[in-house]
């Protein structure tokens, strides 16, 4: 395309339209950071918080594990910052999975906040909209082991309802393991 | 009786742009110039002239010490764009 003011036919200015569209849009990048990042954070969380109810003597410390995620949001921050600048170009695709992330965030943050006045009954609530964005992202990466791990989170999340409280973070550090952190190292190593 | 095309528009390398910016939320002027083969002065000026009639925004920083300029389309740019494929059509048929 080297001159700026040549005429083109309709035909060739619809051919050129449709090459180029073709492509920018459609590819998500399909980093697998965040889900290795977050899929170990919440596994430690998740064991830190069954062992330290279960079998420490200071069972009313366990909820401080969760601390763990303020440097993972951090980091994730960070992360995202320097990432979005070394991207060539950032697709309708990559703008759709890091909001429906965000808003998942947003959704189940209230629950750990205030666990307490549910009783700790927090996996069986999360877990659910935990599995919608991962199936979610499956489909949006086109990557049928994220969907597989959608629907493990949803499982383990009508599991946690017949389970008490504590057991629920067992529940939880495994699907976490099944469901995100394996997706997300078959992720990495499909795209490297 | 056809439209008139947009004439800032019906020229290839400002169309190409358009285009690639029409199906992405923003792209680096070194994707823009490597997807339509234009030199990099020619790019330049001819982002300036939509970037002049509100088509697009360009935002200019750093990485590291590397300057990065990353282009966006407006929506004044998709109402364009849009408006260009319609006349288009009119032709076409």
């Amino acid at each position: 395309m080297e001159t700026n003011d040549d005429r083109l036919s309709a035909q060739q200015s619809l051919t050129l339209i449709e090459s180029m569209i073709r492509q920018a849009k459609g590819k998500a990048s399909g980093n697998s950071f965040y889900f290795l990042l977050w899929g170990w954070v919440i596994a430690v969380c998740n064991f830190g918080m069954y062992y330290l109810m279960k079998f420490s003597p200071y069972p009313n410390y366990a909820p401080a594990v969760w601390m763990l995620t303020i440097p993972a949001w951090v980091v994730t921050m960070i992360y995202g910052a320097r990432q979005g600048r070394s991207q060539g170009i950032i697709s309708h695709l990559d703008q759709v999975n890091k909001w429906l992330w965000i808003a998942m965030a947003i959704t189940i943050t209230p629950a750990w906040l205030f666990g307490e006045k549910i009783n700790w009954m927090v996996n069986a609530i999360i877990l659910m909209p935990v599995g919608a964005a991962t199936f979610v992202s499956g489909v949006i990466l086109k990557f049928l082991p994220l969907r597989l791990g959608g629907i493990v989170f949803w499982a383990a999340g009508i599991l946690c309802y017949f389970l008490d409280p504590v057991d629920q973070y067992l529940v939880g550090g495994f699907a976490i393991i099944l469901g995100y952190l394996f997706p997300g190292y078959l992720l990495r190593s499909s795209r490297e | 009786m056809l439209k008139e095309l947009d004439p800032l528009l019906h020229s290839q390398l400002r169309l190409g742009v358009m285009s690639l910016l029409m199906g992405a939320e923003s792209a680096e002027f070194t994707f823009l110039k490597e997807k339509t083969n234009a030199t990099a002065g020619n790019l330049s000026v001819q982002l300036d002239k939509l970037s002049e009639a509100g088509y697009i925004t360009i935002e200019k920083t750093f990485r590291g010490k590397k300057p990065l300029t990353r282009c966006r389309i407006t929506r004044k740019g998709i109402k364009a764009f849009e408006e260009y494929v319609q006349a288009l059509k009119g032709y076409i048929k």
